[in-house]
């Protein structure tokens, strides 16, 4: 923290000038682990991650990580000695990720239907062809929970031994709860009128809507914060990266927007199990995987009330729910995860893949 | 007396000041945080989206239009002809992975069957006198050959005529 005298001194406030105008204008570097690409299907990518453990003490079994569809999924792999990526790794696991990629235009109509049953049963052909393993594990983190969940319903038969969701929005029921669910009121929100003018949800108007939650902690105390520590390598270096995250924002693609917010948030047809996916009922109660669904206690982006309910809704014996301390991206990316979320996921996921 | 200690309890102007920022940010926070989940806001933020959506509709109309009159004198395709190619693309792409994935099984069961075919012939170089032994006494004490005895070369030359 600096000092007054270090405010008066003109080479501390031009070395730290130097230091904001680095951090602000530049990338950090960040998704650092080796990895390598085994699968393509138009934008979406699979990359396995080099292991650096024996195969003989590795885990059988292996991991897909999807995460949502709007933001970057190296958040899962953010900078070295910080990276859930590169924990899991050593750990012994053999870890896949999927990266939706960046819809264009003529992605205007991919909907859950076509990533659920399309891209996500390819890619998980895929890990299973690689790593000779007819099982294999899920991670889901925000929509990437929703894909992971749908999936895991309407295919429970396709070898999946474990599932993890974290931060899950699946319950819509409490919509005093939730403020997206205020905003994209129908009342308040044409979605069609937006799709229609855009074709895709633009990634700043989502950036917006997420940041919109907590204006003054977004816009105002994050900036603070760096500059009160500005003298703090480690501190800045933190910051840096997930600036760099947090700015990378990519649109969604239109149809998976719409059914977003008209299946989800304003019908929650996945709770009451009238989600339909090209005539076919997503039933919850075929999901029978090990299930441990992780939420955040501060999340204000998918409020605990949204994730809790899927472990009774489901046939799974082994349903588990973690609770953290932390909010939306911080139980797994900030400074307190390799100590508490990550621990956790190993020792959960370890005893059941082996 | 370290340094470090002598530094921290050096006076800091600035530390009240981060004091009173930070509580004054954490009380508008929570105000704030109520302001944005009222229905005030979300029919305010709702009715800005549309304004602009509608405002901007037939600027982007026209832009469309003469844009595609544009690209047709110059012979190029449009925006929508260069997406429906994509799809098509991702539609091939689909199928080219399904015969991947087939092919992946197809190679997977060859290796188990040469797998199977492999130890089979080692059962076979271990065991194959005495089962033909067992077999050819049978049909020469009998003199016709049993069902499950192997057939003799001279049978199978005849089949093969």
């Amino acid at each position: 923290m600096s000092t007054t005298a270090s405010f008066l001194d003109p080479a501390e406030v031009t070395r730290r000038m130097q230091t904001l105008n680095r951090v602000m204008t530049t990338k950090a570097a960040i998704a650092q682990t080796p990895k390598e690409l085994v699968w393509t299907l138009n934008k979406a990518k699979l990359y396995r991650y080099t292991p650096v453990v024996p195969s003989e003490k590795r885990h059988p079994v292996p991991l897909l990580l999807v995460f949502a569809l709007m933001n970057r999924p190296y958040i899962l792999d953010l900078r070295p000695g910080h990276s859930f990526v590169e924990f899991m790794v050593k750990q012994g696991y053999d870890v896949y990720l999927l990266d939706w990629g960046v819809p264009g235009i003529e992605d205007k109509n991919l909907k859950f239907d076509d990533y659920t049953l399309d891209y996500l049963p390819r890619a998980i052909r895929k890990v299973k062809s690689l790593s000779g393993s007819n099982e294999f594990s899920l991670l889901g983190w925000c929509i990437g929970a929703i894909l992971t969940t749908i999936y895991a319903a309407l295919r429970p038969d396709d070898g999946l031994r474990n599932l993890l969701l974290l931060t899950a929005p699946l319950d819509f029921s409490k919509r005093d709860s939730l403020t997206f669910a205020r905003w994209t009121d129908e009342k308040y929100f044409d979605v069609d009128k937006v799709l229609d003018a855009f074709g895709n949800m633009p990634g700043e108007i989502i950036d917006y809507g997420a940041k919109a939650l907590k204006p003054i902690e977004n816009y105002i105390t994050n900036y603070c914060k760096l500059w009160d520590n500005l003298d703090n390598p480690l501190v800045v270096q933190s910051w840096h990266s997930m600036n760099t995250w947090v700015t990378d924002n990519i649109p969604m693609a239109g149809g998976a927007f719409r059914q977003l917010i008209v299946d989800f948030y304003r019908n929650d047809r996945l709770m009451k199990g009238e989600l339909m996916f090209r005539g076919e009922r997503v039933d919850l109660k075929r999901l029978r995987a090990n299930l441990l669904t992780v939420v955040a206690q501060g999340d204000h982006i998918t409020p605990p009330c949204q994730s809790e309910k899927i472990v009774s809704r489901v046939s799974s014996p082994d349903a588990e729910v973690y609770h953290v301390p932390g909010g939306h991206i911080g139980i797994m990316a900030g400074s307190s995860a390799h100590k508490r979320t990550w621990p956790y996921i190993d020792n959960w996921l370890g005893a059941r893949s082996d | 007396m370290d340094e470090d200690h002598a530094e921290s309890k050096t006076f800091d102007a600035f530390e009240k000041f981060r004091e009173m920022r930070d509580a004054y940010l954490d009380a508008t926070s929570k105000t704030m945080i109520d302001a944005v989940n009222s229905d005030a806001y979300a029919q305010a933020s709702g009715a800005m989206l549309e304004s602009y959506v509608t405002a901007s509709a037939p600027f982007r109309a026209a832009l469309e239009k003469s844009m595609i009159q544009a690209l047709e004198q110059l012979s190029l395709p449009s925006r929508q002809e260069v997406a429906a190619l994509a799809e098509r693309f991702t539609n091939v792409e689909m199928r080219l992975d399904d015969i991947d994935g087939r092919l992946d099984e197809i190679v997977k069961l060859c290796t188990s069957l040469k797998i199977l075919a492999n130890e089979k012939q080692t059962t076979d170089d271990f065991t194959p006198r005495k089962k033909a032994k067992a077999a050819s006494v049978p049909a020469k004490s009998k003199g016709k050959p049993s069902p499950t005895s192997a057939p003799s070369k001279q049978a199978v030359r005849k089949g093969r005529r």
